[in-house]
């Protein structure tokens, strides 16, 4: 047998040599730098090859011109970028300045993980009104756009024109926006068709509600819409599901990870304009159109800017300053923005957004925004805690209900359900 | 043994139908056999096609990957794919990420071979006081799911500052935490003889000349699992890097080949296939040399002493 008192004294040592390591490990570093003795931030984003080279170019170029500050910078990919996240969190070592997530924020905001940037110096004169308060909880600041997106239809021109369809010219109701994919699938004889189940992506349902003035989320994080609401809306295409109008749901199984649109079998698809590039990639397509969503409110469009991502700073950071001064640059600069493009999405601020020059496909995005600059309204607050969870289950039993499994009334019953118990659980 | 043929008898008739059952039994075990390697081809064919399709799908272009591209090989072969997968990721050359995972697998499989060998020696062969309760818990440390523990753990790393460190990933490797292989390797050492060790010590032989030189050579079979094992394992580990490291020059293959994929951004799947392709020729490389050694080591595992 071990002795009691021998395994206590063995404990006691090896608690307070952990104890001395750690008072090692972190020594109170400098509040401020400066050029011969610069202090160091970590920023941290997502992102593939592509960003990181941008990234680099960004970061290069900050520090030239800050040289009291070093940027140390660091990527992991979208999936994995949160389970590091979600550990540093718990640990307690978040880095300094982070790129952000929109369905992320209001999560860790309210766990009080993120710097309230109100609270620091950060020029946010040239972003557009509607925009900041897609960044704000209760009335703090937590992150600062870096860009937007805006929902938009795609449309293949040469696939339309080999079927002989007029291309849309984006001022259509729900009736004729059916009628379209109808037509798609009906000339093409099923080679083609008309797009996916509209109805099964959440950002359509949400800019539906806006355009009959429903709020998607009440102010305390209920759902503002009844369940005729959803009914309603899924019964939309009802007359279309197993038509060539729609991919069929076993269809878009089989060509996952890639979108039936970016696989060449649609002929349209409605998601976020930042989608282009991928889509072009994907498809190899040599042209791709982007119109605005259906309503049958010509006036308004439900239309919103959404920040495609955000900057943030962790609310334990012991260089605010920098942190800010990092963070204002990567937003503002328009030198930033002409490294960027519309890689992030479409330059938030207006000083970068001049500052930078678009061609091609970018120029194709940011003319569309600006074309839907008039129909444009606030943009909605960061969604409720566990929204990502409720998107997720608004995409499975819509696509129960394309393959016959559900009808629209048990679909809607079933994700009353799921939305009710999420919400009861985290309020 | 068959009835004399007639000279008058035409030479192309056949012979008269004579029961053989020898001959018939010959026939009936060809047709078996052949039937039994059409099967086992064909079970072949379907799970080895995954590996073939990433092969073929590493020399097209990312747009006929995936999707609606349902077959194997493309007009538009080229190795463009194993060009962009070298260049590497955001100033970070891929034969960086191999270097990494390289230090981590050997890392791993010496750490382990060392410490779970030498803690296996200690519950097999010594008595000490409390060696079951030391070897039921941690023999219970293997029910322990991997996921309990990360945050405590990365708690205690990061307050130690050793966060972007191969320590976390390494340090446990060399304090016989794998319990799977220490059990592994106890198991095995109670089947070898205790009189070896008697002699040896008759002879003057303390425990570390017995563990060297008697006990050592003997396990061969079962370092040779230990070693296939971790180092397989650690290099396809993805998580442990995942929390651990922060810098891109530290990452090993597989954070990298997620870096190809971006589900926000455009993904270049071409380039993700290529790169799993040459991220699998070291392990393969691996099982062709010690093949022999698996299936053996194997085998002798499951002999009772």
């Amino acid at each position: 047998m071990i002795n009691r008192r021998n395994f206590l004294t063995t404990v006691a040592l090896g608690t307070a040599s952990a104890a001395v390591l750690a008072a090692c490990g972190s020594p109170a570093p400098a509040q401020t730098g400066s050029a011969e003795n610069p202090v160091t931030i970590n920023y941290t984003w997502w992102g593939n090859d592509d960003r990181a080279e941008r990234t680099r170019k960004a970061i290069a170029l900050f520090e030239s011109k800050n040289p009291d500050i070093k940027v140390n910078g660091n990527f992991t990919d979208f999936a994995g970028y949160w389970q590091k996240r979600a550990t540093e969190a718990a640990g307690g070592g978040l880095p300094d300045v982070m790129q952000w997530d929109l369905s992320y924020l209001r999560d860790y905001g309210q766990r009080n993980q993120l710097l309230d940037l109100g609270t620091v110096k950060i020029n946010t004169d040239a972003f557009d009104k509607s925009l900041l308060p897609s960044g704000q909880i209760r009335g703090k600041t937590y992150g600062i756009p870096t860009s937007t997106n805006a929902f938009a239809v795609y449309y293949d021109p040469a696939k339309l024109a080999s079927l002989g369809i007029a291309e849309p010219d984006g001022t259509w109701t729900y009736k004729e926006y059916n009628a379209f994919l109808a037509e798609v699938g009906a000339k093409s004889n099923g080679a083609l068709f008309g797009g996916t189940d509209y109805t099964g992506i959440w950002w359509m349902f949400n800019i539906w509600l806006r355009q009959n003035n429903i709020e998607a989320f009440t102010e305390d994080g209920k759902l503002g819409f009844a369940k005729d609401d959803l009914k309603k809306w899924w019964n939309q295409t009802a007359a279309l599901r197993g038509t060539p109008a729609i991919v069929s749901e076993e269809r878009v199984t089989q060509l996952a990870p890639k979108s039936p649109f970016g696989s060449n079998v649609s002929a349209t698809e409605s998601t976020w304009d930042n989608f282009m590039a991928a889509y072009l990639g994907d498809s190899g397509a040599k042209e791709l159109k982007l119109v605005p969503v259906p309503s049958d409110d010509k006036d308004n469009l439900g239309l919103f800017l959404k920040p495609s991502m955000l900057m943030v700073a962790s609310a334990k950071t012991k260089f605010k300053d920098a942190a800010a001064r990092f963070i204002d640059f990567m937003v503002n600069d328009p030198e930033v923005g002409q490294i960027f493009k519309t890689s992030r999405g479409v330059p938030a601020s207006k000083t970068q957004r001049d500052g930078t020059t678009f061609e091609g496909t970018d120029k194709l995005v940011v003319d569309y925004e600006k074309s839907i600059e008039k129909y444009l309204k606030d943009a909605p607050e960061p969604p409720i805690v566990g929204f990502g969870t409720l998107e997720t289950s608004f995409k499975r039993i819509s696509s129960d209900l394309n393959f016959g499994k559900l009808t629209v009334d048990g679909a809607a019953d079933a994700w009353f359900k799921e939305a009710e118990d999420l919400i009861k659980q985290n309020a | 043994m068959t009835t004399m043929a007639t000279p008058t008898k035409p030479a192309t008739e056949a012979p008269a139908p004579v029961y053989n059952p020898k001959s018939e039994s010959v026939g009936a075990k060809r047709i078996k056999s052949a039937i039994f390697h059409v099967v086992a081809l064909a079970l072949t064919g379907v799970v080895l096609y995954p590996a073939l399709w990433m092969v073929a799908s590493s020399f097209k272009p990312n747009s006929e990957i995936g999707g609606a591209n349902t077959s194997l090989w493309s007009n538009n072969f080229s190795f463009d794919n194993f060009v962009t997968a070298m260049d590497g990721i955001g100033g970070v050359s891929t034969l960086q990420f191999f270097t990494n995972s390289l230090i981590l697998a050997i890392g791993a499989v010496v750490g382990t071979i060392l410490s779970a060998s030498v803690s296996a020696y200690a519950f097999a062969r010594i008595k000490f006081p409390g060696r079951s309760v030391f070897f039921g818990m941690m023999i219970a440390t293997l029910l322990l799911p991997f996921h309990v523990v990360i945050i405590p753990q990365y708690i205690v790393f990061q307050q130690l500052g050793l966060v972007d460190t191969y320590i976390p990933l390494l340090i446990g490797k060399f304090l016989a935490a794998d319990a799977f292989f220490v059990f592994l390797m106890v198991q095995f050492m109670r089947n070898l003889p205790a009189e070896l060790d008697e002699a040896a010590r008759i002879d003057g032989a303390g425990h570390v000349r017995i563990f060297t030189a008697i006990m050592l050579p003997l396990m061969k079979p079962a370092l040779i699992s230990t070693s296939i094992f971790s180092f397989i394992w650690s290099w396809n580990d993805f998580l442990g890097p995942l929390l651990y490291l922060n810098t891109p020059e530290k990452y090993p293959l597989p954070l990298a080949l997620r870096l190809f994929v971006d589900q926000t951004q455009s993904s270049d799947y071409g380039a993700m296939i290529a790169m799993s392709v040459l991220a699998l020729l070291p392990v393969l490389i691996f099982f062709l040399v010690f093949q022999r050694y698996i299936v053996e080591g194997v085998s002798t595992q499951g002999l009772k002493g």
